[in-house]
């Protein structure tokens, strides 16, 4: 048995660990599937946070752990892990643009750029650490939806809020990280 | 959420400028920091949506289609020039819900255009294949020049499933439509195609489950629109059978828009979906054919969360399309009106009466009073469109005399002389009585057919249902779930099981599973179909369907089913009494002779014991000592049986000397030569045995629950629980006979 599923088991066992403690491990695992994916495929291929993080849960869990609760955990830390990856690509790729070497850029690193161009990552995600400072429960719906790539329904069963909730405080956020990012 | 969190999302619902002033002073009075934090926000607002819907491509299930993130998809596919398996993708022609359509080339077997559509991840590719594979045969069966072909399906590299189908160079009905300003009377006539083609796959047991326009391509065959439905079989295998729990998962993508969605549908149980859900959502294609508009909108539908989504298909009445006319603004209707080639006014004229009630009669709530066929749906338009009277009402009197009227316009003015009047009226009573009559037959004619057509989609539809949850039960074995498969299995209510390698394996697991938590019952149930599934189309006995036969054979004992024991032994002896395998013989001989069987049967047995002797005979010392062993064991057994107990001694003794030791059957040796001293007269000895046997029983038998280790599909690794069985069914026999 994974060692994700032994976590997943003591969460919903009430034991004293938390999602944070699954981050390290889906982010090897994320990892991993998106340098797959680009070997497998197409160079410039996107890669998408949506079928990243439900192939992470099918490999890792499906076989072991089926209720609804140890999704939640896995895919509200898959969302976390998502973030760091991107942000991570992101940085090194902003630094390899900036630090004025030749445009040679290897497969690996220009992935995601395609689909989330990696200045506005940077931004949205500066402006996502204050949010938090505010409203860390809004913070938390964006980095679901924006970076974990879930749907209103799947945030809906890791938070327990109201769909309708849900699609309120995510318009606010928008508007809210969008005006932030502009005083940037 | 915050003061200011509400306040802004309030804002947002409200798109009257003025109204939404009113309420921002009423609820910021006081405070005109508040009110200038929202001012900045709801300024921003419309280009932070556009910012991030540019940031996230493909993030939001439920929104997707939309323009901006259609643009960037289509700018970014990278996946064009790609080979998977036979399939070369050449050009994208679609992105959906559920992933991307290629136009794409097949090099192998023949060469040809083909389109390929990959299914976006977050579903279990394993099921979605095996239940593809299951409908496979249906599938295969259709054709129909209204419906493209499902071709194929495959799993691409990194796992995410793909289906082939015809290549189908067309537009969406309604774009097609309107597109060409096609009148209601065109409109129909396709509809009454599309119902052919539907018709046609019901007919074959196959229900679509997501009809709606964008399956539903036209493309022009010298001029003539030709309607092709898409899409056949793909919904059903990639429909997980829906709980709550999936439902967070499969929901945006693949059950589609809700808007076509009969209220079976979405109550997500999804074995209750028949053909009359099809019908339901032709009648929404109908309706927006018509309306050009759905009965629900969908944004209503999908705003108000699932359950009132639910309510909403399940209780509420839509409009009847004319009315639904009413209650577009002058613009639209205008532009409906149009795209129609028609005047506003005459286009509601035209809906109302026939057609409401034929769209209203396939939107039934209840589906017992829908149409009952695709083809009754199809055959109410058609006449419709020839000035017929059409059965989705009880024809009243008045009813078809205007119908008459419309069909025989000049007729009619004609005759309407004064002095005509009194002899027409008889005539057309007379000739009303009789067409009446007529329609009533037509009616109880097509009612009958239908019923029998849908008994007969029925019954295949549980055979291709039992196909794929057999397919899934194997899948669930393998993973070791066997609460999951047990209760699949056991919702399967179909007589005989198609033979395949699958099933046997599932049954077989299942049951050898419930044996060693001495589940008998349950037991009995898996073995007794394992049993059917191994003799459906083979009249040969193998080793594997012999070991079989040795699983039922106890169970039945150990269920207490003594009549159903007899009854398996009887057929066990008219299908094998005869057969040389000398590994079947030893064990059909042992299952037959567990209990004592009627005198009457044990002569027929001589066969298979002369093929023991024969066997015993010619087995060189030193060789297949183990064999040989079983062999003398199951002859002493007939031989006792028979009544010859000096015999059956001899060979027990040689049984008991074999230097290849197993302790189940060992007991089982000890047992018989217990009875056979005691038949002798040798009290002695039979007790000693009887307590030697006794001994091993309580040392080694793994009978109890939870030792005998179930491992997956491998019926290999499973300890032989059933030779244990077998030998604690001869220490009663023994010990009721000798103690008591």
């Amino acid at each position: 048995m994974g060692e994700v599923t032994l976590i997943l088991q003591a969460i919903g066992q009430g034991e004293k660990c938390t999602s944070e403690d699954l981050i390290p491990l889906v982010y090897d695992e994320l990892r991993r599937l998106a340098a797959v994916r680009l070997a497998g495929e197409a160079a410039g291929q996107t890669l998408q946070p949506t079928a990243l993080v439900h192939e992470a849960w099918v490999r890792l869990v499906e076989n072991n752990a089926q209720e609804w609760e140890n999704r939640a955990h896995f895919f509200a830390a898959a969302a976390e892990a998502m973030r760091r990856i991107l942000i991570d690509r992101a940085r090194r790729k902003s630094r390899l643009k900036h630090g004025g070497g030749q445009e040679r850029v290897d497969i690996e690193k220009v992935d995601l750029a395609d689909s989330l161009p990696d200045e506005r990552i940077l931004l949205v995600d500066e402006a996502l650490e204050r949010l938090k400072a505010e409203d860390p429960e809004m913070a938390q719906i964006v980095v679901l939806k924006f970076f974990g790539g879930l749907t209103n329904e799947e945030i809906v069963a890791i938070t327990g809020k109201s769909d309708r909730t849900i699609r309120r405080q995510w318009e606010y956020a928008k508007a809210w990280l969008f005006k932030c990012i502009q005083g940037l | 959420m915050s003061l200011a969190q509400e306040i802004f999302a309030s804002a947002l619902e409200i798109s009257n400028e003025t109204e939404r002033e009113a309420m921002l002073q009423r609820v910021c009075a006081g405070s005109l920091r508040l009110r200038a934090h929202i001012d900045e926000l709801l300024a921003v607002h419309a280009q932070a949506d556009q910012f991030f819907s540019n940031c996230m491509t493909g993030v939001s299930a439920l929104t997707n289609g939309s323009p901006a993130s259609q643009r960037l998809a289509e700018g970014t596919d990278h996946n064009v020039g790609l080979r998977i398996g036979h399939y070369k993708l050449l050009q994208k022609i679609g992105e959906g819900g559920c992933g991307g359509v290629y136009m794409a080339e097949q090099q192998k077997p023949v060469r040809r255009r083909v389109a390929l559509k990959i299914i976006k991840l977050g579903m279990d590719t394993k099921n979605v294949i095996a239940r593809f594979e299951s409908e496979r045969q249906a599938l295969a069966m259709m054709d129909h020049p209204n419906i493209a072909r499902v071709l194929d399906a495959g799993t691409t590299k990194t796992g995410r499933p793909f289906f082939v189908m015809e290549l189908i160079q067309g537009v969406n009905i309604l774009e097609y439509c309107d597109k060409n300003h096609l009148d209601t009377r065109q409109r129909l006539e396709l509809f009454v195609q599309v119902c052919h083609a539907i018709q046609h796959a019901h007919h074959k047991g196959i229900v679509h489950r997501d009809i709606k326009p964008s399956n539903i391509l036209v493309t022009s065959h010298d001029g003539v629109p030709v309607p092709k439905v898409i899409d056949f079989g793909i919904a059903k295998a990639i429909t997980e059978p829906l709980t709550d729990k999936t439902l967070f998962t499969t929901y945006g993508c693949f059950i589609g828009t809700p808007t076509y969605m009969s209220p079976e549908q979405a109550e997500f149980s999804a074995l209750d979906v028949d053909t009359r859900s099809d019908i339901y959502s032709l009648g929404v294609l109908l309706y927006e054919l018509l309306t050009g508009k759905t009965p629900f909108d969908q944004k209503d539908l999908m705003s108000s969360g699932l359950d009132e989504m639910r309510r909403t298909l399940r209780e509420r009445e839509p409009h009847r399309p004319s009315t639904k006319l009413k209650t577009l603004n002058a613009e639209e209707l205008k532009a409906t009106a149009v795209q129609r080639h028609i005047e506003t006014a005459k286009l509601q004229l035209l809906l109302k009466g026939d057609l409401d009630w034929i769209v209203m009669k396939a939107l039934e709530k209840d589906r017992q009073r829908r149409y009952e066929t695709a083809n009754g749906l199809g055959m109410d338009v058609g006449r419709f469109l020839s000035n017929e009277p059409v059965l989705a009402r009880p024809p009243s009197r008045c009813y078809r005399l205007q119908k008459l009227v419309q069909r025989n316009r000049a007729l009619f003015s004609a005759i309407a002389a004064v002095t005509l009047i009194l002899i027409a009226w008889l005539g057309t009573s007379t000739w009303l009585f009789f067409k009446e009559k007529e329609m009533r037959n037509i009616a109880e004619d097509a009612q009958k057919q239908a019923e029998q057509a849908r008994q007969n989609e029925a019954r295949m539809r549980r055979e291709a249902e039992a196909r794929a949850d057999i397919a899934q039960a194997a899948v669930m074995l393998s993973r070791g779930r066997l609460v999951e498969a047990e209760h699949l299995v056991g919702q399967i209510q179909v007589p005989v099981i198609e033979p395949s390698l699958e099933a046997v394996g599932v049954f077989r697991t299942l049951g050898d599973w419930a044996a060693s938590e001495e589940r008998w019952d349950q037991a009995l149930i898996q073995f007794k179909r394992l049993n059917l599934a191994d003799q459906v189309d083979k009249s040969e006995i193998t080793d594997a369907s012999a070991v079989d036969l040795l699983r039922l054979g106890p169970t039945f004992i150990a269920a207490r089913d003594i009549p159903g024991y007899h009854h398996f032994v009887d057929n066990g002896i008219a299908r094998f009494s005869n057969i040389s395998n000398t590994i079947a013989s030893e064990q059909v001989m042992k299952v037959c002779l567990i209990c004592s069987p009627p005198d009457a049967k044990l002569p027929q047995l001589a066969s298979l014991s002369a093929v023991l002797t024969r066997s015993i005979n010619e087995t060189k010392p030193g060789q297949d000592q183990l064999m040989l062993a079983w062999r003398e064991f199951s002859l002493s057994l007939y031989d006792y049986r028979r009544g010859n107990f000096n015999d059956a001694i001899r060979l027990l003794e040689k049984c008991l000397a074999s230097s290849s030791y197993l302790p189940e059957r060992t007991a089982m040796a000890h047992f018989v030569l217990a009875m056979a001293f005691y038949k002798t007269k040798q009290i002695a000895a039979a007790r000693s045995e009887l307590s030697q046997g006794q001994e091993l029983i309580r040392k080694n038998c793994p009978a109890a629950a939870g030792k005998i280790s179930i491992s997956g599909m491998t019926p290999e690794s499973t300890v032989y629980w059933y030779d244990w069985v077998i030998a604690q069914i001869l220490q009663r026999e023994a010990v009721s006979l000798i103690q008591g």
